[in-house]
């Protein structure tokens, strides 16, 4: 069933005409986001450009119980930007402004369409920076990161975008502007802004953030350490831990992460050896030299084989570009792959990893791993290829991944989201009840289910179907963003 | 469960009290009563925010106590909601970890869910966040028996919606928290403060100074009359910094109070800024948050100040001002952008517990409505604005 014509005049008289877009052609470059396996064509898509149209749009929705989509850079890697047959996306492309930035209280003011490093960017002259790093940072939205709660490899030091953003506008899915959350810690009430912050798209859209910005850190320390497992490498992770050192971040990848890698960007890494991390501190330089010694220290106790310090800004660079280069590369020794975000207790990490290895070798599909070690947020990469009908056996293996975090004691997701893509895995996290609570606060906020229906939460119609294969988004192919 | 009936000297009014002592009691005490119920635990903040309305029963949460599960390589712990904070701070001190929160109220003995509800925090929120950064998971109870988990045990984590953030300064009208999991942080092996005597006018460019350079201070604060920043890290590294940080506040040596090394001392220069987050006697208390630039003039504007302690860093602020300034207040500190709420009031004072509603308000009453659609819970607590 097409839209009624009068609800597109009704839009037209909100924008511009030539900011709604109809024609198929147009549209069919909003079907999906980074999970290209799913593909649904909206019946528009609006190009708002400032908050009063996305708000006047929204209303627009509201009366005519529209389904929308907001969107921000397309690059979720959970279906969530998925759009809605019969509904609308609304792009926040166009408000990109960086409304101020305000060096006195450590914050800047931006609208939802700003990229994540288009904020550090701007903070930068004054010392300061936004600290989540997601490594689609390039061209992803803070709106997208705001939805997302996204992190990053230094967020096991600075936390994630929950813990970065003191307040945000919203449009609410009834037309409405509301502001959640204040210009400090101190709420009036419960904490709306944090429920609305990672809930991916389905409480209403913002259209304005202030968040936190820190001090660039004084000094930044980094090595690249050898392990003869994936064990050693693990226990190390734990030995820095428990020493009360709290790392800026740990990262680790498996042989055939760490193949793939040097492959593609030859930085560096040993080919062969079963186990890398990657560990960086920051600070102030009496902390970061003391407790860097301490994690040379750990690292050689547990038979590290190679320790790289990183001696110049170059070197550290070559570093982590070995290690986000890991995802995109892995196309080379691959033809096609999905990927995990399940999240573990650290201390099971190698356990668990034993276990996808073994998971892996049933299937008789290849696994590489290369994740953020320090919260446990694994990130398989299950490799297959479609041309030998791979496809189902490594769906069915990924899924098992997944869920198998769970069964661990951790989560079904660290930061790409619950979307489209792993909504039908929810019961095996909550309950009926936990569920049923959640879409109460759904429906507090959109009493109607127009907004982003049918992800997060699992819907029959939704679990009766079966996603497509993973492919590598445009800008991944064209070599824009890396993968993490 | 014990099944307390308070002395009857005013038979239709006192509450009916129930201490449950696990998740079931807890869930059969909600679901055995009708009509409106308050949430109580240790009764360290019983009065912040507004007055408790009529209630028939008093849910008296400090039977729920105990670690249910503590993963020391995970930095995570499990409790039941009615620990005190303190109590469970010592069982984890020999892991050499803590819960990064330092409100003034953990010593009194304030429960893990009574400072989930209040919102509460101290000085270090400046680079710890508040609880609502600290809580990784919570079991909820809600007015009609169901139970809910939400979040998990570890600290990474966006599956599902993030519930546990809705407690965070619900004053106890959404749910009761039966269960909350928490991030923990390495105690710091050593810690200093360093105090500046300055007026409050004086105090934004020496903490720009501090907040400006690389020493990431934990804890930044004017209290009445000093300024107080304190540092946390390494043996080796510790001194060299407060070195530095006492260079770059750029004053007289004699200015500096160096207390030592050992948590136990460095608390001392700490002791002005708790007395003052209790409050002056005779006062009502406020507690404010306002952008920190803006913050050092709105308290010098505010009428009937007696005690003041200010997050410089943080915005946010503690003061106690007479109780007939406070409807006075709420309007200055709203004016400025700002929030506010009372904390407490003398016995028998009829003071505004809120200001002028937030433009959420009405959000905040449809989730009122939908976790707690018979009004049972926590009755009076956001009077007037639901
Ligand atoms: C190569 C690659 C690497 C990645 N690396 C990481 C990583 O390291 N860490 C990480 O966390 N993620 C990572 N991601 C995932 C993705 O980049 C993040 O989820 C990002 O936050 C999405 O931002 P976006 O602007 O592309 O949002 P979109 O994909 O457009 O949208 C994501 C969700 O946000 C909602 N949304 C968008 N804008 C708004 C708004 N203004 N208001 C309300 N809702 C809105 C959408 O409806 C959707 O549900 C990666 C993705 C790719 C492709």
């Amino acid at each position: 069933m097409a839209l009624d014509p009068a609800v597109r005049s009704a839009f037209e008289q909100v924008l511009e005409p030539r900011d709604v877009i109809s024609d198929p052609v147009g549209c069919r470059a909003y079907e999906c986001d980074g999970l290209t396996g799913y593909r649904v064509t909206p019946e528009l898509v609006l190009l708002p450009r400032d908050a009063a149209q996305v708000a006047a749009a929204v209303a627009v929705c509201a009366e005519h119980r529209v389904p929308f989509v907001a969107r921000g850079a397309g690059t979720g890697l959970s279906g969530g930007a998925l759009p809605v047959a019969e509904g609308v996306v609304i792009s926040l492309a166009r408000l990109k402004r960086v409304l101020e930035v305000d060096p006195v209280n450590r914050r800047a003011v931006v609208e939802p369409g700003v990229t994540n490093l288009e904020i550090t960017a701007a903070a930068s002259p004054h010392g300061l920076y936004y600290a989540p790093d997601p490594s689609s940072q390039q061209v992803c939205t803070i709106g997208g990161n705001v939805a997302e709660n996204s992190g990053g490899a230094h967020c096991l030091k600075y936390g994630f975008t929950t813990n970065h953003v003191y307040s945000a506008e919203v449009v609410l899915p009834d037309g409405s502007v509301v502001t959640l959350g204040t210009d400090t810690g101190e709420q009036a009430g419960p904490d709306l802004r944090g429920v609305f912050l990672g809930s991916e798209g389905t409480l209403g859209i913002t259209t304005k953030i202030t968040v936190k910005l820190l001090r660039t850190p004084e000094t930044v320390r980094t090595l690249l350490a050898d392990f003869p497992s994936v064990r050693a490498a693990g226990d190390v992770v734990s030995d820095i831990v428990s020493a009360g050192i709290v790392p800026a971040a740990v990262e680790m990848m498996d042989t055939l992460a760490i193949e793939a890698a040097e492959e593609a960007v030859h930085a560096g890494y040993t080919v062969g050896v079963p186990a890398a991390l990657v560990v960086e501190l920051d600070g102030p330089v009496e902390e970061c030299d003391s407790q860097f010694e301490q994690v040379k220290a750990i690292c050689e106790k547990h038979g590290c084989t190679r320790l790289h310090i990183a001696g110049s800004p170059e070197e550290r660079a070559a570093i982590w570009r070995g290690r986000k280069a890991a995802f995109a590369a892995v196309g080379r020794i691959s033809p096609d792959y999905f990927v995990q975000d399940g999240v573990v207790p650290r201390t099971r990490l190698a356990e668990v990893l034993d276990r996808i290895a073994e998971l892996g070798r049933d299937a008789g599909i290849r696994v590489a791993n290369v994740f953020h070690a320090g919260d446990g947020n694994l990130h398989p990469l299950v490799l297959y290829s479609a041309a030998l009908g791979e496809t189902e056996r490594a769906e069915k293996l990924s899924g098992e991944i997944a869920e198998l975090c769970v069964e661990f004691g951790g989560s079904l997701s660290g930061e790409h989201g619950i979307g489209t893509d792993k909504a039908c895995s929810m019961p095996k996290m909550f309950t009926e009840d936990d569920l049923a609570v959640m879409q109460r606060v759904r429906d507090a906020f959109d009493g109607h289910n127009i907004c982003n229906p049918g992800k997060v939460l699992p819907t029959p119609r939704l679990c009766g179907e079966r996603p497509g294969k993973y492919e590598p988004h445009p800008l991944e192919e064209s070599g824009v963003i890396e993968r993490l | 469960m014990s099944e307390l009936a308070s002395s009857p000297d005013s038979a239709v009014s006192t509450p009916t009290k129930m201490r449950p002592g696990d998740l079931d009691e807890l869930r059969a005490a909600i679901l055995d009563t009708s009509g409106p119920v308050g949430i109580s635990g240790a009764g360290t903040a019983a009065d912040w925010a507004g007055p408790l309305g009529a209630v028939e029963t008093v849910l008296d949460t400090t039977a729920l106590t105990g670690v249910i599960t503590h993963n020391p390589g995970d930095m995570t712990v499990s409790v039941r909601a009615g620990t005190p904070l303190r109590a469970l701070v010592e069982e984890l001190s020999s892991h050499g970890q803590h819960v990064s929160l330092d409100a003034a109220r953990i010593a009194d003995g304030a429960t893990v869910g009574g400072l989930l509800a209040t919102g509460d925090a101290g000085p270090s929120a400046l680079v710890y966040g508040t609880l609502r950064d600290l809580v990784i998971g919570t079991t909820l109870v809600l007015a009609d028996g169901t139970i809910a988990h939400n979040g998990g045990h570890v600290i990474k984590n966006v599956a599902g919606f993030d519930l546990a953030k809705l407690m965070h300064g619900s004053y106890g009208t959404l749910a009761v928290v039966a269960e909350v999991v928490l991030r923990l942080h390495p105690v710091p092996k050593a810690t200093a403060t360093l105090a500046l005597d300055c007026p409050l006018d004086e105090a934004p460019d020496h903490a720009a100074r501090v907040l400006g350079g690389p020493f990431e201070p934990v804890a930044l604060e004017w209290v009445d009359g000093t300024l107080l920043v304190r540092i946390e890290g390494t043996e080796a590294a510790l001194d060299a910094r407060a070195a530095r940080v006492a260079e770059a506040l750029d004053t007289d040596e004699r200015h500096f109070r160096r207390t030592g090394s050992d948590d136990g001392a460095a608390r001392q220069g700490w002791g002005a800024h708790d007395a003052a987050v209790r409050g002056a006697p005779g006062s009502a208390v406020l507690r404010i948050g306002a952008l920190p630039s803006r913050l050092p003039a709105l308290i010098g504007s505010l009428p009937g100040v007696t005690a003041v302690t200010a997050g410089l860093g943080t915005g946010v602020a503690t003061v106690s001002l007479d109780p007939a300034g406070v409807a006075e207040a709420h309007a200055l500190v709203h004016a400025a952008g700002g929030t506010s709420v009372v904390r407490s009031r003398p016995a028998g004072s009829d003071v505004p517990a809120w200001g002028p509603p937030p433009s959420a308000v009405a959000v905040l009453r449809s989730v009122k409505n939908v976790f707690d659609p018979q009004g049972r819970f926590g009755p009076g607590r956001f009077d007037p604005w639901m």
